[in-house]
């Protein structure tokens, strides 16, 4: 069986992948919107995104929109893929399970 | 690192949950942006009945088929900006099919004069919204029936060409606060 990824495992980051993956490859989402979909606050958004970024799963393009800063998160083609395995090994693990109770 | 399946499914559902959340923040988007669009067109075209009775069939075909061009527009722009279609054929396939059955009841079968056509299309269009909320979202719903319910309350207690005014102001401006409020969701 597949390992399952370290870095997406913890549940937030678990989230915020799956937001971004549910997005057409490119397309990314605003912080402020990301941290009400995955019901994160600012500060422990920021330091998951980083972990993210940093393992080159995401993409962070930061911008002005008129005197507004807006911060856009987006998957990268490494993230989608991690995100792909992580959510593969998940679904194994219930199938053995499903098949050792049998 | 080890996970039971018990673990492994809350996972999964978690991923769902987000899933479903980021499809219907999509479709919030976009319905809020034609709902506030809607709304400016209802607005002017009953203040603009309101203003010249004789004209009412003229201004709701103009109110009609600019909503219809708008809707059409907003939906291709959010196509091109997001590469997400948040509204396939079938949908716009049924909203075809409820608008010719609505002309069909109103104008066909019906001989409606302007005060029952000023509450027979927002009551049938409000239909389409909670009927399209079991899908999409409480807000399709809670908008659709708050509107309906004052549409009514403007039909049976406010007379004359006030009624136009009233419906301005609750249909036009129901489906704005309507829209902004989706928006702030």
């Amino acid at each position: 069986m597949a390992e399952l990824d370290d870095v997406i495992h913890q549940p937030l980051r678990l989230r915020i992948m799956a937001a971004l993956n549910a997005l057409p490859s490119g397309s990314g989402l605003e912080f402020a919107r990301l941290k009400k979909l995955t019901g994160a606050t600012d500060g422990n958004l920021g330091a998951h995104i980083e972990t993210l970024s940093r393992a080159g799963y995401v993409g962070v393009d930061k911008a002005f929109v008129g005197k507004k800063p807006q911060t856009t998160v987006t998957a990268t083609a490494e993230g989608r893929g991690a995100f792909a395995r992580h959510v593969a090994t998940l679904q194994e693990i219930i199938a053995a399970s499903a098949a050792g109770g049998k | 690192m080890k996970l039971d399946s018990a673990e492994a499914r809350k996972a999964l559902a978690d991923i769902d949950d987000v899933a479903r959340r980021v499809r219907q923040s999509r479709i919030y988007d976009l319905a809020s942006r034609v709902m506030i669009m809607w709304g400016v067109l209802v607005f002017a075209g009953n203040l603009a009945n309101w203003l010249s009775p004789r004209d009412g069939g003229a201004i709701w075909i103009a109110v009609n088929t600019l909503g219809v061009g708008g809707t059409v527009t907003l939906s291709i722009l959010d196509m091109r900006r997001t590469g997400m279609h948040s509204f396939d054929l079938r949908v716009a396939a049924a909203f075809v099919l409820y608008f010719a059955f609505g002309l069909f009841c109103s104008v066909v079968l019906g001989h409606f004069g302007p005060r029952q056509m000023g509450t027979f299309w927002p009551v049938y269009a409000m239909l389409f919204y909670v009927l399209a909320g079991l899908w999409f979202g409480r807000a399709f719903v809670a908008i659709g029936l708050g509107i309906t319910v004052l549409t009514l309350i403007g039909y049976f207690f406010v007379t004359g060409y006030a009624f136009m005014l009233w419906m301005a102001v609750t249909n036009g401006g129901g489906l704005i606060v309507g829209g902004l409020c989706m928006r702030r969701d």
